[in-house]
C-alpha cells in the first residue's frame, strides 16, 4: 500500500480514491479525483493551471529545493526490518515535518515581505489622487489635511442674520 | 477407415433459384454496357461471352451435384442397400441422369449459339441470338427441377443418416417392437433414443459408442421387425434388414418372455426362426429381457422348448466359428434393463464374442502373420528345474532398506498438518513470518505502519537517518538566529481619517462602476430619453446641493443660480413651500436633511398643483413612449412576460379539458396499418 502522487495537482492519492491511466507507452498517470482527470483529458498543463502545486512551484510561490525534500525518496532496494531504525525512522518524520512546515512559512514571510509597505504606499497615493472625489478643492484649499470634510450646514445664527 | 458422411454434400438449388442463381451471376460478372456504334466483333465477343460464361457456370454447378451425391455402387453395400431402402436406387440413379443429360444438353445449346453468334452482323441480332441461348438453357433447367427438389430431399435426408463405419467392431440389436432393445441401447452407451410404450417408436437406425477392454465399440439400435414375409416389409423394417445383412456385428436377439411387448414367444421364437439366415457367420445372443415381470424359469413348457430351439440355433453359430463349442453361457442370457440386472454381463458377452470372431478372423488373414512375432514374448527354454532369480547386490540392499528407515523417520511435519490440527483452514491462519531472519527474533511479528502523516514510511527508511536529521536541525537553529535579527519596518501609516476618506473614495469609485455596469447592460433596452425630462428626479436642486455640501462647499449660491434659472413650475412650487413654511425658499433643504420628510414635504407641496394618483396609461414626458396606446401596449407585454401566481386557485392551462369527447378522426374511418378494434 502505497501514497501515490495525482499527477496534476501533486496532491497524495490515498487507497480506493482516485483513477490511474496507463498510456501505451507504459506510463502511468494518477490522479487524485476526476477534476484532475478531466484537466488531463483536456491536455492542459499542469505548470499553467493556477491551483496545482506544479504551477506554484514554478512561479516560485512554493520552495522547490530543500533538504527536507530528499529525505522522502522512493528507495528500490528492500531492507531487512530492524526495529530500532523502524522507531528512530517514524520519530524522524515528523521532526522532518515539522523542519519542512517551519521552512515554509519562511519561505512564504520572504515571499511576502514588503508587500505591507507597498499597500501602505498604495493607499497613500489613491487617497492623495482621488480626494478629490470627497473633498472639493475649494474645501482643500482651506483644509489641506486628506481627510473627509464636515459636511456643509448652515447654522441657525447665520440665518438669523440674514 | 473412411467416414460415411454425407453432410458435406452442397445444397442443391430449386429450378427457378438455380436460374436465378446463374443468371444474375452472369449479369454481374461479365461487363454490362455495349452500343450499336461499337465495333462488330467487339459486340459479338460480348455477347458470346455472355453466353460461355452462363454455359460455364451450369455446367460447373450441375457437375459439383454429380460428383458429389455418391454412387451408390461405389461405397460400401451397407449404405448401398441403406439409400436403396430409403430412396429407391433406381429413382436416385434417374435423378442424377436427368441432371447429367441437362448438363450435356446445355454445352450443345451453347455450343450451337457461340456458332451462330460468330456471324452475327448487328447488334440488335447478336442479342437475340444471345437471349435465346439464355433462354433455352434456363427452359432445360426448368424441366429438370422436379429432379432438383428430389435431390435436395435426399441431401437433407441423407445429412441425418447416423455415421455409422461399417468396419469397425458393431454390436446390432434386433427384435420385435417394444422389447426393450432402445432401453439397453440407452443403459449401456451415452445414446438418447426415445422409449415409448407404442410400437415403431424407433423409426430409423441409431448408433451409440460403448467401450469394453480398452476399444470402441458401435452399438447399432433398429426399429422392430415384424414377422412377414420379406416383400411385405416396409422401409423402416427394411432398414434393420438391410443393417443386419451387411454389417459384420454381432447379433443381439432380444426376446420379450413376460409377453408384455404385446407379442408372445411363440411370434418372436417364429421371427427368429424367419430371420435366422441373416445370422450367419455372426455371434447371436439370445437375450431374454424384461426379467423382473417374468422369469426366464418361471415360463411355460411349450415357451422354454422355443427357446430352447433358439439357443440351439445361436450355438450352432457358436461352433461354427470355431469358438469353444462346450461354452454356453455367451449364447442365452437373461437381463432386465429396468432393473439393470444382467446388463452390462450382456454387453460383456457380446463384445467379447465379437473380439474372439474378429481376432480369429485376423489371425487367418495373411497379413497378420508378419506382424505375429510382435507379439510373442520369446521365452528361453528351462534346461533345468534351478532358480535363478535376480542378482541384487548386497550395498544396494542396504542402501535401499536405509532410505525406507528414513523415510519412516522424517515425517516433515507440513504447514497443512498444522493448519488442521489449530482448527482448519478458516480459523487457523499461517503466520507467514515464521521463518524470517532478522537481527532479534522478537521482532518477527512486529507490526510497522506503511502509512504516517501523509507519507510513505518505507520512502523515510535509511541507516542513517538519525545523523542526517541532527544535521538538519541544526540548520534549523542557524536559520532561525538569522531570522530574528530582520524585522519588518512599519511605513506610515494613514490615520484613521484619512483611512476614512480612503474607504469613501473606494465606496464612490465602486458606485461609479457599478452605475456604468447597469447602465451598459440595459442600453438597449432603456429607453433614452433626453435629460431635460428627467424621469428619476435626479437633477434637482435640493439634491445637487445635498451632494455640494458633503463635498464641504457651501451650495447656497448655487441653488439660487439653478433656481432663479429654471422656469415655470419650478418657480410656483418655490412660492408655494414659500408660503407654508414663511421663510425664505433657500432654507428649505438645510431644514431638512432628513430625506423621509424630504419626500413628504415635497408630495404635499405636490398635492397642491395636481392629484397624487395617475391613470396607468397617462405617458409622462420622461418616460420614452409616444402616446397613451403604445404605453398600455407595453404595459400587455409587461404582463404576459411574467407568471403571475395564480393565488385565487383558478382552472390554468394545465387543468384538463376534452373539447370533444368523440372526436370524428379517431372514432371512425380505415387505419392504413393495424386493426380497428381499439378505439
Amino acid at each position: 500500500m502505497r501514497l501515490e502522487k495525482c499527477w496534476f495537482c501533486s496532491s497524495t492519492v490515498y487507497p480506493g480514491h482516485g483513477i490511474q491511466f496507463v498510456r501505451n507507452d507504459a506510463k502511468i498517470f494518477r490522479f487524485c479525483r476526476s477534476k484532475c482527470h478531466k484537466n488531463f483529458k483536456m491536455k492542459r498543463n499542469p505548470r499553467k493551471v493556477k491551483w496545482t502545486k506544479a504551477y506554484r512551484r514554478v512561479h516560485g510561490k512554493d520552495m522547490t529545493q530543500d533538504a527536507t525534500f530528499e529525505f522522502e525518496r522512493k528507495r528500490n532496494r528492500p531492507e531487512r526490518y530492524d526495529r530500532h531504525v523502524a522507531e528512530e525512522t517514524l520519530k524522524a518524520i515528523k521532526k522532518i515535518d515539522k523542519v519542512r512546515v517551519d521552512r515554509e512559512a519562511r519561505h512564504y514571510a520572504k515571499r511576502m515581505k514588503g508587500k505591507k509597505a507597498q499597500v501602505q504606499k498604495e493607499a497613500a497615493n489613491e487617497l492623495e489622487q482621488s480626494i478629490h472625489m470627497v473633498k472639493a478643492p475649494a474645501a482643500l484649499q482651506k483644509e489641506p489635511s486628506l481627510t473627509l470634510p464636515k459636511v456643509y450646514q448652515k447654522q441657525t445664527e447665520d440665518r438669523m442674520e440674514e | 477407415m473412411v467416414q460415411y458422411n454425407f453432410k458435406k454434400i452442397t445444397v442443391v438449388p430449386t429450378g427457378k433459384d438455380f436460374i436465378d442463381i446463374i443468371l444474375s451471376r452472369t449479369q454481374r460478372q461479365t461487363p454490362t454496357v455495349v452500343h450499336k456504334g461499337y465495333a462488330i466483333s467487339r459486340i459479338r465477343q460480348f455477347y458470346m461471352r455472355k453466353v460461355k460464361y452462363t454455359q460455364q457456370n451450369f455446367h460447373d454447378k450441375l457437375s459439383t451435384i454429380i460428383e458429389e451425391f455418391p454412387r451408390l455402387d461405389d461405397i460400401h453395400p451397407f449404405y448401398g442397400d441403406l439409400l436403396h431402402v430409403l430412396y429407391n436406387k433406381d429413382h436416385y440413379k434417374l435423378a442424377l441422369g436427368q441432371i447429367n443429360t441437362a448438363r450435356n444438353l446445355i454445352g450443345k445449346i451453347a455450343k450451337d449459339y457461340v456458332k451462330l453468334l460468330k456471324y452475327g452482323d448487328s447488334l440488335y441480332r447478336c442479342k437475340s441470338l444471345k437471349v435465346a441461348a439464355l433462354g433455352r438453357m434456363c427452359t432445360v433447367i426448368k424441366r429438370v427441377g422436379p429432379s432438383l427438389a428430389y435431390l435436395e430431399q435426399i441431401r437433407q435426408h441423407m445429412a441425418r443418416l447416423p455415421s455409422i463405419d461399417p468396419n469397425t467392431r458393431t454390436i446390432l440389436i434386433c427384435g420385435y417392437p417394444n422389447v426393450g432393445k432402445s432401453s439397453f441401447i440407452n443403459k449401456i452407451t451415452r445414446a438418447d433414443v426415445d422409449v415409448q410404450p407404442y410400437a415403431f417408436t424407433t423409426k430409423s437406425l441409431f448408433v451409440g459408442h460403448t467401450d469394453y477392454k480398452y476399444l470402441r465399440y458401435q452399438v447399432i439400435d433398429t426399429p422392430g421387425i415384424l414377422d412377414r414375409p420379406f416383400e411385405d416389409r416396409n422401409i423402416i423394417e427394411m432398414c434393420s434388414i438391410t443393417a443386419l445383412a451387411h454389417l459384420r456385428a454381432s447379433v443381439l436377439f432380444f426376446l420379450d418372455i413376460s409377453g408384455s411387448c404385446g407379442y408372445s414367444v411363440a411370434q418372436q421364437a417364429a421371427l427368429f426362426h424367419s430371420i435366422k439366415s441373416l445370422f450367419m457367420n455372426k455371434p447371436l445372443i439370445i437375450v431374454c429381457n424384461k426379467t423382473d415381470l417374468q422369469a426366464l424359469e418361471g415360463i411355460s413348457e411349450d415357451d422354454m422348448k422355443l427357446v430352447m430351439e433358439m439357443k440351439a440355433e445361436a450355438m450352432k453359430t457358436l461352433i461354427g466359428q470355431g469358438g469353444e463349442p462346450t461354452n454356453d453361457e455367451g449364447v442365452l442370457l437373461t437381463m432386465s434393463t429396468l432393473t439393470e440386472e444382467g446388463v452390462i454381463a450382456v454387453k460383456n458377452a457380446a463384445c467379447e464374442r465379437l473380439l474372439d470372431q474378429r481376432v480369429e478372423l485376423k489371425m487367418k488373414s495373411k497379413k497378420l502373420n508378419d506382424c505375429l512375432n510382435r507379439f510373442h514374448v520369446a521365452m528361453p527354454k528351462p534346461r533345468d528345474q534351478k532358480e535363478r532369480p535376480p542378482c541384487i547386490p548386497e550395498a544396494v540392499l542396504e542402501a535401499k532398506a536405509k532410505k525406507a528407515e528414513q523415510a519412516a523417520e522424517k515425517q516433515k511435519k507440513l504447514e497443512r498438518d498444522l493448519e488442521n490440527e489449530n482448527g482448519g483452514a478458516g480459523v487457523y491462519s499461517a503466520s507467514l513470518r515464521k521463518h524470517y531472519i532478522l537481527a532479534n527474533d522478537e521482532w518477527k511479528e512486529d507490526i510497522m505502519p506503511e502509512i504516517l502523516d501523509g507519507h510513505n514510511v518505507y520512502d523515510f527508511v535509511d541507516p542513517d537517518i538519525l545523523q542526517r536529521l541532527e544535521e538538519l536541525e541544526r540548520e534549523e537553529g542557524m536559520h532561525q538566529e538569522h531570522e530574528a535579527d530582520d524585522f519588518e519596518m512599519d511605513g506610515a501609516e494613514l490615520t484613521p481619517e484619512e483611512q476614512e476618506a480612503l474607504a469613501e473614495i473606494r465606496k464612490k469609485k465602486r458606485l461609479i462602476v457599478q452605475q456604468h455596469r447597469i447602465k451598459k447592460s440595459t442600453a438597449e433596452s432603456r429607453p433614452t430619453v433626453p435629460r431635460k425630462f428627467d424621469k428619476d428626479k435626479q437633477f434637482t436642486s435640493e439634491r445637487m446641493g445635498r451632494q455640494l455640501s458633503t463635498l464641504g462647499l457651501d451650495p447656497t449660491l448655487a441653488i439660487n443660480r439653478a433656481r432663479s434659472k429654471s422656469r415655470g413650475r419650478k418657480r410656483e412650487r418655490s412660492i408655494d413651500k414659500g408660503n407654508q413654511n414663511g421663510t425664505d425658499d433657500m432654507d428649505v433643504d438645510g431644514d431638512q436633511p432628513n430625506k423621509k420628510l424630504r419626500l413628504r414635504s415635497r408630495s404635499l407641496s405636490r398635492s397642491r398643483s395636481r392629484s397624487k394618483s395617475r391613470p396607468p396609461y397617462e405617458v409622462l414626458p420622461g418616460e420614452g413612449l409616444k402616446d397613451s396606446a403604445q404605453k398600455k401596449k407595453a404595459i400587455k407585454l409587461a404582463e404576459k412576460s411574467h407568471n403571475k401566481r395564480n393565488k385565487d386557485a383558478r382552472k390554468g392551462e394545465a387543468d384538463r379539458v376534452i373539447p370533444t369527447l368523440r372526436p370524428k378522426h379517431l372514432f371512425s374511418g380505415k387505419r392504413s396499418t393495424g386493426k380497428t378494434d381499439r378505439r
